[in-house]
């Protein structure tokens, strides 16, 4: 696998030339925050950003999406995908996508997310300026030892671009002859994932997140469910803004001759009043407090049960996305941990 | 099976509702594809005095509007209330923040003890007949509307949100406003319209009417939080908020 190092003059070259192939979504500027968006011209590219406003599994599980076509004579399935380069992930990000690549995977396939993964370049660029509420150095994904095709580093006035998996390598092909990182260029790398892993820090959290299945084992009843949740909206904007929130509604449209149709696929959150509703009128978690819970666990504990691993990666963007202020979850993960000492 | 026949009454209101209607263009085809109008003043000049779905579009200001809704619905099978003037009330419960001889005056100046200017307290359609499906919005969003049609025509029951505006507004990847120090009304509305405002770079006024049960509370005490006061708060809820639950509990 190779590691290459490019002057900024260089990587937007190399970048040009996968533009002419490829169709690139990168992360550029849209007012005063940073978005996912085709990408024209490499000189787009804000590879300081802090956080993206939208998690970047928009790509990969869309919004909304037609899922398949009905009519009098059966179904298709609709798989709307071609291949594509996602530019500028962070790390934490990439983390998330690792889980859903499990997610959807496991037990019934899920063909849409999987086609759109297997057509999908990923190039996970190190962090440069952290967000106003990232934490994700206290959750063990400032720096990804692994995982995408390319990882890119700003290392002084250049990048170090490497190689992570035959995808990576064929994107790379261009710069075959661009001269290779010295030991002194690594060296600076290992110094920036040093920093960012105490950097990315926004938020202190006071407990191990592999402590944290057994601490939310024992808070089932804990007061601060009831008291917070009492300033919850049930908008689920801490649902939507995550990147490993994977949850969907599926519904369908019927055309004006009553018969042919689509049904599609839709985001949804487990924050919304009636996302635990059933056929029947029966709802789960039909008070504001026990889908406040719910989340926390879901995050924490649920999922680490499953698949061993803690489902916030901590981006932070439900922190800053919550109106009221009630969806960090390190705060509440501290205070948890406070009434246990 | 026979195309539902379909009778539209406005009332207290700006028609804009209706425009929205015709404003379909080519889907309106597809529409009277599979339903009949009979009366529509704003397109057609016949009556009818059977149908079975009656959309109301306006709300319920004087005395003898209260008797003429009350008519449809009896020979309505469905009835229908289209925009927020019929759902909630609307802009026009702005009035009932008065007193009714004090609107008059302020609206007909000398000629406000006219009887055939007689006024009452607004009242969405709901607050006087039985609504059976309501098309939110100021103006509805027309999309909605078909599909709600569609469903009807189906004997399907249409679902319309009851999550706030916040889930579309998020799923179209904007900014909140409340970053930019913005009052938006996006937490406690119903969401349907696809958060046009907020995807302007607006804050939400609120024109669907609440989510069933908003937490209203919630939003008063955390204007602090943005450098702004309840009674901020409340004047934005003014517009469509004016004397309806949970606006000032
Ligand atoms: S829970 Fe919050 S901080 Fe954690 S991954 Fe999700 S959005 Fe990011
Ligand atoms: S915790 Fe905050 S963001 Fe999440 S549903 Fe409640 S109010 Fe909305
Ligand atoms: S709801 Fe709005 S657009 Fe529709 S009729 Fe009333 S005022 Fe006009
Ligand atoms: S802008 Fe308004 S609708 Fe959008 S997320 Fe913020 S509060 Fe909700
Ligand atoms: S965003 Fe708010 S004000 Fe705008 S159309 Fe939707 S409900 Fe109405």
């Amino acid at each position: 696998m190779s590691i290459k190092k490019l002057e900024p003059a260089a990587l937007n070259r190399w970048v040009d030339g996968i533009l002419q192939k490829q169709k690139v979504y990168g992360i550029q500027a849209r007012g005063d925050k940073f978005v996912f968006d085709q990408l024209d011209r490499a000189d787009q590219l804000r590879l300081d950003y802090d956080v993206s406003v939208t998690a970047p599994k928009a790509f990969l599980q869309p919004p909304c999406e037609t899922l398949l076509r009905f009519g009098e004579k059966g179904f298709e399935s609709v798989v709307e995908s071609e291949p594509f380069v996602l530019f500028g992930v962070h790390p934490y990000d990439m983390a998330a996508i690792l889980q859903m690549d499990v997610v959807f995977a496991e037990g019934n396939p899920d063909i849409h997310y999987l086609e759109r993964r297997k057509n999908a370049t990923i190039v996970v660029c190190d962090v440069q300026n952290a967000s106003e509420n990232v934490f994700a150095g206290c959750m063990g994904t400032a720096v990804l030892e692994s995982g995408g095709d390319v990882l890119v580093t700003r290392v002084g006035s250049a990048y170090v671009v490497e190689s992570r998996s035959a995808r990576g390598e064929a994107l790379m092909e261009t710069i075959a002859t661009a001269p290779v990182a010295g030991a002194r260029d690594l060296g600076e790398r290992k110094a920036v994932w040093e920093k960012n892993r105490k950097l990315l820090r926004r938020h202190e959290l006071k407990v191990k997140p592999e402590q944290l299945p057994a601490l939310l084992e024992k808070s089932y009843d804990h007061p601060v469910w009831e008291e917070k949740a009492k300033r919850c909206f049930s908008c689920g904007s801490c649902n939507l803004v995550c990147p490993t929130c994977y949850c969907f509604n599926v519904r369908d449209t019927v055309s004006y001759n009553l018969k042919d149709g689509e049904r599609e696929r839709v985001w949804d959150g487990c924050m919304l009043a009636e996302f635990a509703l059933v056929a029947g009128g029966h709802n789960f978690r039909k008070k504001k407090a026990e889908r406040y819970r719910h989340r926390y666990y879901r995050k924490g504990k649920y999922l680490h049960d499953m698949h061993k691993q803690i489902a916030c990666v901590g981006c932070g963007r439900c922190i800053t996305a919550c109106v009221t202020k009630i969806a960090n979850p390190v705060e509440i993960y501290n205070r948890l941990a406070e009434g246990q000492k | 099976m026979s195309k539902p026949r379909v009778a539209i009454f406005d009332f207290a209101c700006c028609e804009g509702c209706q425009l929205q209607v015709v404003n379909l263009e080519e889907e309106l085809l597809d529409v009277l594809s599979v339903v009949t109008p009979v009366e529509w003043r704003e397109a057609m000049s016949e009556q009818s005095e059977e149908y079975d779905i009656a959309i109301i579009e306006g709300s319920i200001t004087r005395p003898e509007d209260e008797e003429r809704v009350k008519k449809i619905r009896e020979r309505a099978k469905i009835l229908i209330a289209l925009g927020a003037c019929a759902t909630t009330g609307g802009v026009n419960k702005l009035k009932n923040n008065f007193g009714m001889d004090e609107v008059r005056t302020i609206v007909y100046g000398k000629d406000a003890a006219m009887p055939h200017l007689n006024t009452m307290p607004t009242k969405s359609v709901a607050e006087v007949v039985k609504v059976d499906y309501m098309v939110h919005g100021c103006p509805i969003n027309n999309k909605e509307f078909t599909y709600i049609v569609r469903c009807l025509v189906m004997g399907k029951q249409p679902v319309i949100p009851n999550y706030p505006v916040c889930v579309e507004c998020k799923m179209r990847g904007n900014v909140c406003r409340y970053e930019y120090g913005e009052i938006c009304l996006g937490p406690v509305t119903r969401a349907g319209c696809n958060a046009p405002c907020p995807s302007a770079g607006f804050w939400c006024f609120g024109c669907r009417g609440y989510v069933d049960d908003p937490n209203v509370q919630a939003a008063r005490e955390v204007m602090d939080k943005y450098g702004k006061t309840v009674e901020d708060l409340k004047s934005r809820l003014l517009l469509f908020g004016s004397k309806q639950e949970h606006t000032d509990e």
